[in-house]
C-alpha cells in the first residue's frame, strides 16, 4: 500500500490506535510541545492538535519506540512495522537502489494549491508555528523539506534545515556550510549576490520527508528516490512565485528566496543532542513570496532535544530509520565491506556504529576518513567499528565491544587531532570557539575520531561454536513457556547471523 | 534478609518469572535456555522439571540491560534479594554495600540448618546444572571453611564434577589462608548477602576472612553450624566434604592453560578469549581446590540458582559489577576527606571493562585525579567515564550520551602514557603495557555559567505555569488515553 500524504499517514496511525486527537483548543505557545514531549517520554500516541488557530499541529509524527525506532517510518512507505532491523534496512536499501521518476500534475490536481496566498495576502504569522522550548530564540518550523536548486545544473536539493519565524514574511534559516544546500547558498548564490529561490514544504508525504533527511548524492534527483521508497511516482507541481517543483500533496508550501548577505538572528534552540545550545547567531534571511496550502493544513513539528537517552522523537527515529540504511548503501556503493551502518540510538547524528567483516586497521582508517570527508563531515564526531556479528543498534552489545575490545593504546584514532570542521550545534565548544562566522561553521576546529572495537579475531569462536540447533531448541522452550514471539523472531535473526 | 526461596517468592510478586514446566535436562540444556533468556529481556527462569533433585533457576540476580527497558534496573533483583524495596535508589544500595560494616553473628544463630542430610545420593543425583562441556555452574554459591576459630565463605566457580568430588576455582588468597586439607561445605541457594560478602571478603584486595560477619552487616539472614563451620541456615543445598587445596597458583589464562596441561582429567573452563568462567574470576588470582563429598543435605524441593557461563547480563556479572562499584565508592569517598562522588557504576553492559563515576568536579583537574584514583583502586577496567554530579544513575543512555556530546573529542578523551598495566576485563591483542583512558564529560569548572548548556527536560523546557496548565487540562486533552502503559509493557 502506498502512502501519498501526511494526513493519509496519520490516518494509518489512527487505524492502528497510534494517533491521539486533541479536539480541545491548544496553544502553539509551549503547550503543544509540552504535550508532545510528555508523550515522547512515555512512548505514547502521536498527538494531533486539531484546534490551534488556523491550522492543525502534529507532534513528532514519525517517532518510534527506542527499541524499534523504524516501526512507524516503515508504515509511511507501506512496509510492515514488525520487520527486524535487518529486514527493514535491506528493504529500504533495495528501494533506494530502484528510483522511480516523479510525475508532474496540474495545480488543479495538487492538493497543496487549495489555498493560494501571494502579495499582500502573505502572512506567516497566520499559522501556528510552535514555540517549542522556553528559551528558544523564537517559533520554529523544524520538520519540513527545504527545496533549493543548484544555479548551474538541473539538480535540486531536498533538505530539512530548521527555520525561525520572524514576522509575517521573513524567517531565518539555519544554513551550516559543508552541507549541500548551505554550500549552494554560501558558495554560489551569495558569491554571485543572487537570491536563492527556495520552497519550504511543510507536512510532506512520508517518502519525501525521509528523502529529505537522507544524504542523496549531489546531482541526483531526490524526487526519484522518494518515488523509489514509496514504489510510486511522487507527484510534483510548480510553485506560484518561482520555478521550483514541490510535492503536490504537501500540507503547506512557503515559497520564497534566501537573500544574499542578509542575516537575521537564529537560536538558541533545544537541539538534537539533548541540550539547549547557543548563543544566538546570525543566519541567512528567508523572504516569503507566496504561501499555498491544503484546506485545514497540518503542520508537523519535532520537540528537538527529546530524542536522546531512552526517549525517541521524530528526528531521532528518522536518523535510525532513514539515514542508517542510506549510509549503509552509500558505504557499500563506495566499495566498503559493511554489514550495517547505524546511528547510536540514544544520541543520533553524533555517533555512528559500523559493523564490518573486514577489520584491518588501514581499511578502517580508509573508511573512517571517507565518511568524515563526505556525509559525516560536520555533525558526526565518532565512528565505532564493531564485528559483523554485532548488531550496531544493540547498544548493550556495542558498549560491550567498546569496553572489552577497544584498546586505549591502539584502537582510538585521531583523538586530540584538532584539525576538522564542526557545526556550532555542540555544547563542548565555548561560545568564543564557536564564534559567529559568516558560513555558520564553528570558528574553532575539532577532532573527528573513530574507534576500532572489533575483536580482531581474538574471540576464540572455535572454543564455543554457536550451536544453532541448541539455541533454537532453547528458544522454543522459552516460547512454549510464554516468552514473547517478537523476541524469538529477533533471536532467530541473530542465529542466522 | 531473605533466603533463596523467599527471594523467588518475592520475584514472582515483583518481576517477570517464567516457569518452564516441561522437562529440561541439567546437562547443557538448562544453561542454553538460561543463556537465551539473558539475550531476550532477562526474565527469571524457573525450571520446575529437571531430572535431578534440585530445581534450577536462572536470572535471580540478573536483569535486563539499561538501554532496552524503561522501568527496570539491572540491580533491582539484588535489591530485592537484600530485602530492600524494588524501587530503592541505586545510591542507597551502593551505600549499603559500601558500608563494609561487619555485624556480630551470635544473635543470628539458629539451632539447625534448613537443609537435612539425604543418604544414598551423590552429586549426579543432585542434578546441578552443567555446561555442555560438563563444567558445573555453581558460581552462585559459596565455600565455607573454618580455620583458627574463624569461618569464612569464599566465592567459587565450578571446574569439574564427579559423583563424589567437586573441583572448584577459588580466590588464591583464600587458598593461601585455608589449611591444605579441611572440612568444608559448598552452599548453594544462599542469600544474596552471603554471595556479595564473599566477593567483598576475598576478591577486593585486602582479604577479610570473617565473611559471615560482613554478610550479617548486609542482612539479617539466620545462620547455623555444621561441624565447626558457620553456614547460612537457609541454604537450599549443602555439600559437605573434605577440602584439598590442589594448586594455589593457578591464575587466569596462562596459568589455567598450564594447569590444564598438568592435569589431564581436569576441565578448567576459565578462558580469557571466550569470557568463560565466573565473573568474579576476572582480575582475581585463583587456585584450584577439590571437595570430596561426605554428605549432601538439601531442603525440601531445593532450588539452585545458576548463572549461564560467559553470557552478557548473567547473574554473576551483576554481582561482580555491583561489588566492585561499592568497593570503589567506599574508597574514593574516604580518600580526600570529602565525598564529591555521587555514585559509581561498572555497568553490567560493559562486563567490568568500563567504570562510570558521577561526581562534583571540585576544581580544575579533579577529574584527572578522580579517574586515576579509580585506576589505582581497581585492575578490572581501562576506561573511566566521568560525568556530572546531577547525572541519574538509572539513566545509562544519558550517561553514555554525555560521553559522546559533552566531552570534547580533541580535549576531553585523555589517554595515559603507554606504561599502564593491562586491565583484567578487556581483551587485548597483546599483553604489553598500554594506555588507560578517561573521558571527562563534565562541565569545565573554569567555564562561565553562561557557557553551560541546560538539558532539554520537562522542567527546563517549560515554566511552572505551563506544567500546571498541562496538569489542569490533562483530562481535557485525554492524555490518560494517549499514554497507554500497555505499550511500555510490550517493550519490556
Amino acid at each position: 500500500m502506498t502512502v501519498d500524504s501526511l494526513r493519509e499517514y496519520l490516518g494509518i496511525l489512527e487505524t492502528r490506535g497510534d494517533l491521539h486527537r486533541i479536539g480541545a483548543p491548544a496553544s502553539w505557545n509551549l503547550e503543544a510541545s509540552a504535550v508532545t514531549l510528555l508523550l515522547n517520554q512515555a512512548d505514547g500516541d502521536v498527538p494531533l492538535f486539531e484546534d490551534v488557530n488556523t491550522a492543525r499541529l502534529v507532534g513528532d509524527p514519525y517517532r518510534g519506540s527506542q527499541r524499534r525506532p523504524w516501526d512507524r517510518i516503515a508504515l509511511g512507505i507501506g512496509l510492515p512495522r514488525d520487520l527486524s532491523y535487518e529486514e527493514y534496512y535491506e528493504s529500504v536499501i533495495e528501494r533506494l537502489k530502484d528510483p522511480i521518476e516523479p510525475r508532474t500534475v496540474s495545480a488543479a490536481d495538487a492538493p497543496c494549491k487549495q489555498r493560494v496566498q501571494t502579495g499582500d495576502d502573505i502572512d506567516l504569522l497566520e499559522y501556528p508555528w510552535p514555540y517549542i522550548h522556553a528559551g528558544d530564540g523564537g517559533r520554529y518550523s523544524n520538520l519540513h523539506t527545504l527545496i533549493a536548486p543548484d544555479p548551474d545544473s538541473e539538480w535540486v536539493d531536498w533538505s530539512y534545515h530548521r527555520s525561525m519565524i520572524h514576522d509575517g514574511e521573513t524567517a531565518s534559516v539555519l544554513l551550516l556550510a559543508g552541507e549541500q544546500t548551505p554550500n549552494l547558498y554560501y558558495y554560489k548564490y551569495e558569491r554571485r549576490d543572487e537570491p536563492m529561490p527556495v520552497a519550504l514544504a511543510v507536512g510532506v508525504e512520508p517518502a519525501v520527508q525521509y528523502t529529505s533527511v537522507m544524504w542523496i548524492p549531489t546531482g541526483r534527483n531526490e524526487a526519484e528516490y522518494a518515488g523509489g521508497l514509496k514504489r510510486e511516482p511522487v507527484d510534483l507541481v510548480p510553485c506560484e512565485t518561482n520555478d521550483l517543483m514541490v510535492p503536490a500533496n504537501t500540507e503547506l508550501v512557503i515559497e520564497g528566496e534566501i537573500l544574499p548577505n542578509e542575516r537575521r538572528d537564529e537560536g538558541p534552540f533545544g537541539d538534537y543532542f539533548g541540550y539547549m545550545h547557543g548563543p544566538r547567531r546570525s543566519m541567512p534571511l528567508f523572504r516569503v513570496t507566496g504561501i499555498t496550502s491544503r484546506e485545514d493544513p497540518i503542520i508537523p513539528f519535532c520537540v528537538e532535544g527529546t530524542g536522546v537517552g531512552e526517549t525517541e522523537n521524530a528526528t531521532s527515529s528518522l536518523e535510525v530509520g532513514c539515514v542508517g540504511p542510506d549510509a549503509t548503501l552509500g558505504l557499500r556503493t563506495a566499495g566498503f565491506d559493511v554489514e550495517c551502518c547505524a546511528p547510536w540510538k540514544s544520541t543520533p547524528r553524533t555517533v555512528y556504529v559500523i559493523s564490518t567483516e573486514t577489520t584491518d586497521p588501514s581499511y578502517l582508517h580508509d573508511m573512517a576518513n571517507f565518511i568524515f570527508t563526505t556525509w559525516g563531515m560536520l555533525h558526526v564526531d565518532f565512528f565505532v567499528f564493531v564485528d559483523d556479528d554485532v548488531d550496531p543498534l544493540n547498544q548493550r552489545a556495542v558498549i560491550e565491544a567498546l569496553a572489552l575490545h577497544a584498546d586505549p593504546e591502539a584502537d582510538f584514532h585521531q583523538f586530540g587531532v584538532e584539525t576538522m570542521p564542526k557545526v556550532p550545534l555542540n555544547i563542548y565548544q565555548t561560545p568564543t570557539e564557536k564564534g559567529n562566522i559568516q558560513t555558520g561553521t564553528s570558528k574553532a576546529k575539532t577532532a573527528k575520531t573513530y574507534i576500532n572495537a572489533t575483536s580482531d579475531g581474538d574471540i576464540d569462536h572455535d572454543d564455543s561454536p554457536p550451536d544453532v540447533d541448541q539455541r533454537c531448541r532453547a528458544q522454543q522452550i522459552l516460547e512454549r513457556a510464554g516468552v514473547e514471539m517478537d523476541d524469538i523472531l529477533f533471536a532467530e535473526t541473530e542465529v542466522k547471523r | 534478609m531473605t533466603g533463596m526461596r523467599d527471594h523467588l517468592d518475592r520475584l514472582r510478586e515483583n518481576d517477570t518469572v517464567v516457569e518452564i514446566s516441561e522437562l529440561v535436562h541439567w546437562d547443557g540444556v538448562a544453561e542454553a535456555v538460561a543463556a537465551e533468556a539473558t539475550r531476550h529481556g532477562c526474565p527469571v527462569i524457573r525450571f520446575t522439571e529437571t531430572p535431578g533433585i534440585a530445581r534450577l533457576a536462572s536470572g535471580v540476580y540478573g536483569g535486563p540491560d539499561q538501554f532496552s527497558t524503561g522501568g527496570k534496573e539491572p540491580w533491582d533483583r539484588i535489591d530485592l534479594a537484600l530485602g530492600r524495596l524494588s524501587d530503592g535508589s541505586y545510591v542507597d544500595l551502593l551505600d549499603q554495600l559500601a558500608r563494609w560494616d561487619p555485624d556480630p553473628i551470635d544473635s543470628r544463630m539458629v539451632a539447625e540448618p534448613d537443609a537435612t542430610v539425604r543418604h544414598g545420593i551423590d552429586l549426579y543425583d543432585l542434578g546441578l546444572p552443567v555446561t555442555r562441556d560438563g563444567v558445573p555452574l555453581i558460581s552462585l554459591g559459596v565455600l565455607a571453611v573454618e580455620a583458627d576459630d574463624t569461618t569464612t565463605w569464599a566465592p567459587i566457580a565450578g571446574r569439574r564434577r564427579r559423583s563424589t568430588e567437586l573441583e572448584l576455582s577459588v580466590p588464591r588468597a583464600f587458598a593461601e589462608w585455608c589449611p591444605p586439607e579441611a572440612d568444608a561445605s559448598v552452599l548453594l541457594g544462599v542469600p544474596a548477602a552471603a554471595l556479595l560478602a564473599a566477593l567483598q571478603g576475598w576478591t577486593q584486595g585486602q582479604p577479610t576472612p570473617d565473611v559471615p560477619a560482613l554478610a550479617a552487616g548486609l542482612g539479617d539472614d539466620p545462620l547455623s553450624t555444621v561441624g565447626e563451620r558457620t553456614v547460612p541456615a537457609t541454604a537450599e543445598v549443602r555439600i559437605d566434604g573434605q577440602l584439598t587445596v590442589l594448586d594455589q597458583h593457578v591464575n587466569n589464562t596462562q596459568d589455567v592453560a598450564d594447569a590444564k596441561n598438568r592435569s589431564a582429567t581436569a576441565d578448567y573452563s576459565m578462558s580469557e578469549t571466550t569470557r568463560r568462567g565466573a565473573a568474579w574470576e576476572t582480575g582475581c588470582k585463583t587456585a584450584i581446590v577439590s571437595l570430596r563429598t561426605t554428605a549432601i543435605a538439601t531442603r525440601e524441593k531445593p532450588t539452585v540458582p545458576f548463572s549461564p557461563d560467559g553470557e552478557p547480563l548473567a547473574d554473576d556479572i551483576h554481582l561482580a559489577c555491583l561489588a566492585e562499584a561499592a568497593k570503589l565508592f567506599r574508597r574514593v569517598n574516604n580518600y580526600w576527606g570529602v565525598s564529591p562522588v555521587q555514585w559509581i557504576q561498572l555497568p553490567v553492559e560493559g562486563r567490568l571493562g568500563l567504570c562510570i563515576v558521577s561526581s562534583e568536579i571540585l576544581y580544575a583537574g579533579f577529574e584527572w585525579q578522580l579517574a586515576n584514583t579509580l585506576f589505582s583502586f581497581s585492575d578490572l577496567f581501562d576506561k573511566v567515564l566521568v560525568i556530572g554530579e546531577q547525572a541519574d544513575p538509572t539513566d545509562l543512555a544519558r550517561a553514555i550520551d554525555d560521553m559522546w556530546v559533552k566531552a570534547h573529542p580533541a580535549n576531553d578523551w585523555v589517554f595515559s602514557e603507554s606504561n599502564a598495566p593491562s586491565a583484567a576485563a578487556p581483551i587485548y591483542r597483546d599483553k604489553e603495557p598500554g594506555s588507560r583512558l578517561y573521558i571527562n564529560a563534565t562541565w569545565d569548572p573554569r567555564w562561565d555559567e553562561e557557557y553551560i548548556a541546560p538539558r532539554v527536560t520537562m522542567e527546563t523546557a517549560f515554566s511552572d505555569s505551563v506544567l500546571a496548565s498541562l496538569a489542569d487540562r490533562w483530562d481535557e486533552f485525554g492524555l490518560d488515553n494517549a499514554i497507554r502503559p500497555d505499550r511500555l509493557d510490550d517493550h519490556e
